[in-house]
C-alpha cells in the first residue's frame, strides 16, 4: 500500500502565487460526490451564494459549460475549472447562461440526474481572479498531489518559497525546514502527499 | 476634423498632396470612413498591390477629444491577402494625434515610379511629403529611433518594418505607444504591403499647438464619459480581469473549453497551457521587473497590455496578446513564453500580423518544415528567413495559405485566405459562422461581443436555441462594425453589454459630441450600411457564396476532446447577409 504523507505548511499569504501553476493545472480534492456544484462549492468549500453567483461567472466540468451549477453533478474524478468573466466573443460565449451561449451550444453541458452520494477525489481548476481569491481556501480544505508536484511551489523563484515557511508539520509533528528538505530529497515523486496550507500574517 | 488630406504618390513631378473638406465624413470615422470611401473609389477587381489601390487612414469618430478609449486607428484598402475589402485598426497614439490635426482622413493613393522610399511629416502648418532612402529596410524598432533623432519624441510614428516594403501579405502597419515604440499593428489583411506598394516608409504626425476636439455640449460630454469611466472601472472584466493579466486571460479557459486550437487545429487542448497562461505571463512580467498592466495610448483606461522583460529584467517586447501567444505558441506546440515573446519582437520589428505569422509557421510545420515544439526554429524562420527576405521567407511572409500551398497541406486554417485566429469553430460553432461570412476574412473581432441584447438587431434571439448561430453573429458583425466607426476600443463591448446604462454613456459620448441624439437604431443603422458596402465591394471583387465557407476539414474532422465537427450548414450561412 502506497505511504501518504502528510505534510501541513503556515506560510505568509504573499506565499500564495508559488502555488498559482500548480492551482491552474488543478488541485486534486477529497470531496462527497453526487452533489451540485452549488453544493459543493457552497456547503463543503465554503464559498458564499452570492460569490458563486456574482464571481464565478465561468464554469466548467469536464470540459463542458455549465449554465447552471445547482443541476451539474460531480462524481469521482471529476474536473471542476471556474473562472471570473472572460473578455472576447468566445470568453463572453462561456459564461454561464448568457445571451451568447447558444454559439457554445455544441459543448454545453446537459443536465443529469444526480449522481450517487459517495467519497471521491475531483480535480479543481481555479482560474484568473479566482485564482487569486479561492485558492488559499482550497489549499487550506486540503490536497492531494505526488511528491513531484510539490517542486512546483517549493521551486518557486530561485527557492525563495522556502523562506516564506513559518512553520510546518509532518505527520502531525513540527519539523524544521531542514527536517522538510531532508524527508522530501529522501521520498520518491510519485509517493503521495495531503498537503495542507495555512496562510496567516 | 474637417478637412481630409489626400496625397497622389503617382503625381507626375512627385507626390502632390491637397486638402479637400471632410463632408460627409466629418460626423464618420474609424471603419465607417474607410470602408466608404474605398467603396467609392477603389476599382473592386484592382490588383491591391498596383496604383489603383489606396490606402485610408482615419481616426475614430471621438478620437482627439478627452472621451475615454477613443483611440483606435482604422486602415482601408484592397487586401493583397484576402483580394476583398480590408479594415484593420490598431491602438497606439496616432489617432488621437491625426485627430488634434483636424482630419477626418489621408487618403494615399497612385504609385510612384522608382526606388525611391518616402516619409510624410505632418504638423498643424503643413505637410511635408520627402524623399529619404537612408531608411530602406530598416525595420520597425531602428527605424523609429532614427527618425526620434530628426522628430523627437512628442510625436506619433505610422511605419513599416521591411516585410510592408517587400509587399509580403502578411505586413502590417505600425503605431506607435505612449512610449514610442512601434508595438501597435493594423495587422490583418497586409495593409502593410498596400503602404509598402506606395513607397511610404514612415508617416509622422506632429500635433503640437493643437487642442483636444471640441464637443458640442460640453457638460452633457463631460457627464457622459464620467459615466462611462465609471461603467468600464468598476466591471469585472474591463475593470478587473483584463488589466491583471491582459487578453492572455483566455489561454485557460479556452483549452479547459477544448477549444483551443493545437498543433495547427489537430486537437483542442494543449497539454502545457498553464506555461503560456496569462496568470504564468503576468507573474513572469510582474517577476522581471516589468509589467502586467500598460495602456496602449494615452486616455485608456482598461489597461490590458503589458510590459515584457526577458531574463535579464531587460525591455524585450510588450505583452503579447492572447492571439499571438495562441499563434506562436499552442498551435505550433511552443510553450515557452520567452520563445514566444521573442516572436513577438520579430514579427512588431519586421512588420508583421502576429496571427497570420503564427498560423503560416504552423503550417509550416504540418508539412514538415520544422517539428511541432520547435521553438529556437520558429525564431529563426521569422527573424531570419521573413525578416531577411530570402525565398523561404516570401513564402511564409505571404501567409498561411501562400504557405500550405508551397508545403502541400491539406489542412490549412483560412478563410478568404486570411488565416483563423485562436478561437477553434468547432468548439463554438457561431464564431465560425463570423469566421466563413466575414467581409474580413476569418476574423474574431469581425462579431464581437458587442450588446446585442440591448440593440436588439432584427428581434429578440432565444440565447439557448442552437439554430440562432446565423442570427447571432449577423447580430454581432453588425454592432461591432458600428463600434468599430466610433474609434473606441472594443474592449467596451463588456461593460455595455453588461451595464445598460454604460450602454447609453457611450451614447451620450456620441450625441454630446456631435450635438445629435443617439439611439441603438442609429448603431445598427451605420453597421448595417458599412458592412452592405463592403458586401458590394467584395462581390465585385469577385466573392461568392463559394468564399463564405470554413476550410473543409473543420466539418470532416471532429476535434477532440469534444470530438465535434462544424456543423453550420452552408444554406444558412448563405443567409446572413439577410437585409441586403
Amino acid at each position: 500500500m502506497k505511504e501518504v504523507h502528510n505534510l501541513q505548511l503556515t506560510l505568509v499569504p504573499a506565499s500564495l502565487s508559488a502555488f498559482y501553476p500548480l492551482i491552474q493545472q488543478g488541485l486534486w480534492l477529497n470531496v462527497q460526490t453526487g452533489c451540485s456544484i452549488t453544493s459543493l462549492l457552497t456547503d463543503q468549500l465554503g464559498i458564499t451564494l452570492s460569490y458563486l453567483n456574482e464571481r464565478i461567472t465561468t464554469l466548467f466540468l469536464d470540459g463542458k459549460a455549465i449554465d447552471n451549477p445547482e443541476n451539474a453533478y460531480l462524481q469521482e474524478g471529476s474536473t471542476l475549472a471556474l473562472s471570473s468573466a472572460m473578455p472576447g466573443l468566445v470568453g463572453t460565449t462561456m459564461r454561464r447562461g448568457g445571451h451568447l451561449a447558444a454559439m457554445r451550444d455544441a459543448i454545453t453541458y446537459q443536465s443529469q440526474q444526480p449522481a450517487t452520494i459517495g467519497n471521491g477525489r475531483i480535480r479543481i481548476k481555479l482560474f484568473n481572479m479566482i485564482m487569486a481569491e479561492m485558492g488559499a481556501a482550497l489549499l487550506h480544505y486540503g490536497i492531494w498531489l505526488p511528491r513531484q508536484k510539490l517542486n512546483i511551489p517549493f521551486a518557486c523563484q530561485n527557492d525563495s518559497f522556502w523562506h516564506t515557511i513559518k512553520a510546518a508539520t509532518l505527520g502531525g509533528q513540527p519539523v524544521s525546514i531542514t527536517e522538510l528538505q531532508n524527508h522530501l530529497q529522501a521520498t520518491d515523486d510519485t509517493q503521495e502527499f495531503f498537503l495542507r496550507v495555512i496562510f496567516a500574517e | 476634423m474637417d478637412k481630409i488630406l489626400r496625397i497622389n504618390m503617382g503625381a507626375a513631378g512627385g507626390p502632390q498632396q491637397s486638402i479637400e473638406k471632410a463632408g460627409e465624413f466629418a460626423a464618420l470615422g474609424g471603419r465607417a470612413t474607410t470602408s466608404t470611401i474605398v467603396g467609392k473609389e477603389v476599382p473592386p477587381d484592382c490588383h491591391p498591390l498596383g496604383a489603383e489601390n489606396k490606402l485610408v487612414f482615419a481616426p475614430g469618430m471621438l478620437s482627439g477629444s478627452a472621451a475615454a478609449i477613443s483611440g483606435r486607428i482604422s486602415v482601408g484598402c484592397k487586401s493583397p491577402l484576402t483580394g476583398g475589402i480590408k479594415e484593420s485598426n490598431a491602438g497606439g497614439q496616432a489617432a488621437q494625434v491625426l485627430a488634434r490635426l483636424g482630419y477626418a482622413a489621408i487618403i494615399i493613393e497612385g504609385q510612384p515610379q522608382g526606388d525611391d522610399l518616402y516619409k510624410i511629416h505632418i504638423n498643424k502648418d503643413q505637410v511635408t511629403i520627402s524623399v529619404d532612402n537612408s531608411l530602406k529596410l530598416l525595420d520597425n524598432y531602428p527605424l523609429i529611433d532614427k527618425l526620434k533623432q530628426e522628430y523627437g519624441d512628442k510625436v506619433a510614428y505610422i511605419s513599416i518594418g521591411s516585410a510592408g516594403e517587400r509587399m509580403f501579405a502578411a505586413a502590417s502597419i505600425a503605431c506607435t505607444d505612449p512610449e514610442l515604440r512601434p508595438t501597435r499593428h493594423c495587422g490583418r489583411g497586409g495593409v502593410g504591403a498596400v503602404m509598402g506598394s506606395k513607397r511610404i516608409k514612415a508617416i509622422i504626425l506632429d500635433d503640437q499647438g493643437c487642442e483636444n476636439r471640441q464637443p458640442k455640449d460640453a457638460d452633457k460630454f463631460k457627464a457622459a464619459n464620467r459615466a462611462f469611466v465609471e461603467g468600464i472601472r468598476k466591471h469585472p472584466v474591463a475593470g478587473e480581469g483584463l488589466p491583471a493579466y491582459g487578453t492572455n486571460v483566455l489561454t485557460n479557459v479556452l483549452n479547459e473549453a477544448g477549444g483551443y486550437p493545437t498543433r495547427n487545429f489537430k486537437t483542442g487542448q494543449f497539454e502545457d497551457a498553464t506555461s503560456i497562461s496569462g496568470e504564468t505571463q503576468a507573474a513572469l512580467e510582474i517577476e522581471r521587473g516589468g509589467s502586467a498592466t500598460h495602456g496602449c495610448h494615452r486616455g485608456c483606461v482598461i489597461q490590458c497590455s503589458g510590459i515584457y522583460h526577458d531574463k535579464q529584467g531587460k525591455y524585450l517586447t510588450k505583452q503579447p496578446e492572447y492571439e499571438t501567444v495562441w499563434s506562436h505558441g499552442g498551435h505550433c506546440g511552443i510553450s515557452d513564453l520567452d520563445a514566444i515573446a521573442t516572436l513577438d519582437y520579430w514579427d512588431d520589428n519586421i512588420g508583421l500580423d502576429t496571427i497570420e505569422m503564427g498560423v503560416a509557421v504552423g503550417v509550416a510545420m504540418e508539412g514538415g518544415l520544422l517539428e511541432f515544439g520547435d521553438s529556437e526554429g520558429a525564431i529563426r524562420l521569422v527573424r531570419d528567413e521573413v525578416g531577411k527576405g530570402t525565398p523561404l521567407g516570401r513564402i511564409l511572409g505571404n501567409g498561411a495559405a501562400f504557405t500550405g500551398k508551397a508545403f502541400a497541406v491539406e489542412r490549412v486554417p483560412v478563410v478568404k485566405n486570411q488565416a483563423l485566429p485562436a478561437y477553434d469553430p468547432r468548439t463554438v460553432q457561431g464564431i465560425g459562422v463570423t469566421y466563413a461570412t466575414s467581409t474580413q476574412g476569418a476574423d474574431h473581432t469581425a462579431g464581437y461581443a458587442v450588446a446585442t441584447n440591448i440593440l436588439k438587431v432584427g428581434g429578440d434571439v432565444d440565447p439557448l436555441k442552437p439554430e440562432g448561430q446565423i442570427e447571432l453573429s449577423r447580430n454581432l458583425q453588425i454592432a461591432t462594425t458600428a463600434i468599430d466607426s466610433t474609434g473606441l476600443c472594443l474592449f467596451i463591448a463588456f461593460p455595455i453589454l453588461d451595464q445598460p446604462e454604460t450602454f447609453q454613456a457611450m451614447l451620450d459620448l456620441l450625441g454630446s459630441f456631435y450635438g445629435i441624439e443617439m439611439t441603438g437604431d442609429d448603431v445598427v443603422a451605420l453597421g448595417q450600411k458599412v458592412l452592405s458596402l463592403e458586401r458590394d465591394f467584395n462581390k465585385k471583387a469577385g466573392f461568392g457564396p463559394e468564399d463564405d465557407r470554413l476550410p473543409r476539414f473543420f466539418s470532416s474532422e471532429p476535434l477532440p476532446p469534444h470530438n465535434i465537427s462544424f456543423q453550420v450548414p452552408d444554406e444558412e450561412l448563405d443567409q446572413l447577409y439577410n437585409w441586403d
